[in-house]
């Protein structure tokens, strides 16, 4: 087995990786660990090269059919060097997808997330949360995550919606016959009328969308409209997803959606239709991007009161 | 959170007739949308609708007319824009929009307990 060689080499791994980062004062001290990036369905002999986060060497660790992908660290991964954070964040899900792409749906592990311990107490631990881990695989097996944001590049005009809506022709028709100062406040209310017209316009967009791919996904979530971040925005030289940054520029279009789904790699077609139905509407622009590795949706292990608080439990190393 | 930059010396000056003039037009919208409420209303007659929207739109004019003559059109348009920005962010915040983006930071999991 090729991850047990991993082990007998973890002290020469240790001071490699000792003289990459530094770590804050608070951070919690790891004389052993093994940073986690995602879970796969595995056999004993199953084997995955790759670099990882901090181009430390990646390894797989088995233990009955459930393999951790995993490099070994003594620390965790900080910096106040935003293109540092960039390169391991890329690092970091290029790994989760390699393994996506080696053993099927992965369950991926959020940034930076550490198992004190060796390998042996990592086996011990897929172990010991088996019946978990198995049941979130098997949930997971063939699904994937997609991304879909709608923009509207061109507001609608306002012919169009005076032409579908009676109050605002009823609105155009008294701003005619009005004096001066009667007009003025007419005029106001048309403008405010327009602007609600054009919000629910997009609210209906949006959860017409949301309930036709809910039909086909097992699961869609609303995702914040702008992301809060953008480290594409901050750090120069990364060009992956030009996507990322939502749109609240005026040349860029309005983001009138941003949502998230869980779904089947055979219902991508179905998917990839309804999305197409959306794009042909006037102005919209649909992005869509995936397959992701379930991030949004993988089960929360370690959290406290869902049923899989094991993970707390001392791995005995 | 958005620095509001007056500048200074010469600068200084239209620096703050930007932020004065930004800050007018906002309370006159708010004026405006309640002089709307009040003419939907119904409990106001003809006559002072009339003279209500006469005012407000003396105002206006006067308004766009001093931004014009000082030179400061795209500024205060640059300024209400972000003021929006800044003010539906907090909205967007107070709303709690649902999100399934999980908070930053690390996890370590066994060994010494946290």
């Amino acid at each position: 087995m090729s991850d047990h060689d991993l082990e007998d080499h973890a002290d020469r791994l240790e001071t490699i990786e000792g003289a990459g980062t530094a770590e804050p004062a608070d951070a919690p001290s790891i004389d052993e660990g093994r940073y986690l990036y995602c879970l796969v369905r595995a056999d004993g002999d199953a084997a995955l090269e790759t670099t990882g986060v901090d181009g430390e060497p990646v390894s797989i660790v088995v233990a009955d059919g459930i393999g951790a992908v995993v490099h070994a660290c003594d620390g965790i991964y900080d910096s106040g060097d935003l293109a540092q954070i960039r390169r391991w964040l890329v690092r970091h899900q290029t790994v989760v997808d390699e393994a996506g792409q080696a053993f099927g749906t992965p369950i991926p592990f959020q940034f930076d997330t550490i198992l004190r311990g060796d390998d042996d107490g990592l086996r011990e631990w897929l172990r010991e949360e088996r019946s978990i881990l198995e049941q979130a695989l098997e949930g997971l097996a063939g699904h994937w995550e997609y991304r879909v944001e709608v923009v509207e590049i061109d507001p609608i005009d306002d012919a169009a919606l005076i032409e579908r809506d009676d109050r605002l022709r009823d609105l155009d028709e008294r701003i005619a016959d009005a004096e001066e100062g009667t007009a003025f406040l007419l005029e106001k209310q048309f403008d405010q009328r327009l602007t609600e017209l054009r919000a629910a316009r997009r609210e209906s967009v949006t959860a017409d969308l949301q309930e036709r791919l809910a039909a086909e996904a097992r699961e869609v979530h609303a995702l914040e409209r702008s992301p809060s971040a953008g480290l594409s925005d901050d750090v120069a030289g990364g060009g992956s997803d030009s996507n990322a940054s939502a749109g609240r520029d005026a040349d860029d279009g309005e983001t009138l959606a941003r949502l998230t789904l869980l779904a089947h790699e055979d219902d991508e077609g179905a998917i990839g239709s309804i999305l197409d139905d959306v794009a042909a509407t006037d102005g919209l622009e649909v992005r869509f991007t995936g397959p992701w590795p379930p991030y949004t949706f993988a089960p929360e292990l370690g959290g406290n009161g869902d049923g899989t608080d094991g993970e707390h439990t001392n791995p005995n190393l | 959170m958005t620095a509001i930059d007056v500048g200074d010396g010469e600068d200084a000056r239209d620096g703050l007739m930007t932020l004065v003039i930004a800050v007018v037009e906002i309370l006159i919208d708010a004026l405006e949308r309640e002089a709307v409420r009040r003419m939907e209303s119904g409990n106001l007659t003809d006559e002072e609708i009339e003279r209500l929207g006469g005012q407000l739109a003396r105002i206006e004019t006067e308004i766009e007319r001093l931004k014009a003559d000082e030179g400061i059109e795209d500024g205060v348009n640059d300024l209400r824009s972000d003021l929006d920005g800044l003010v539906n962010d907090a909205i967007e915040q107070l709303h709690g929009e649902p999100t399934a983006t999980t908070q930053p930071g690390h996890s370590v999991f066994g060994g010494e307990s946290e």
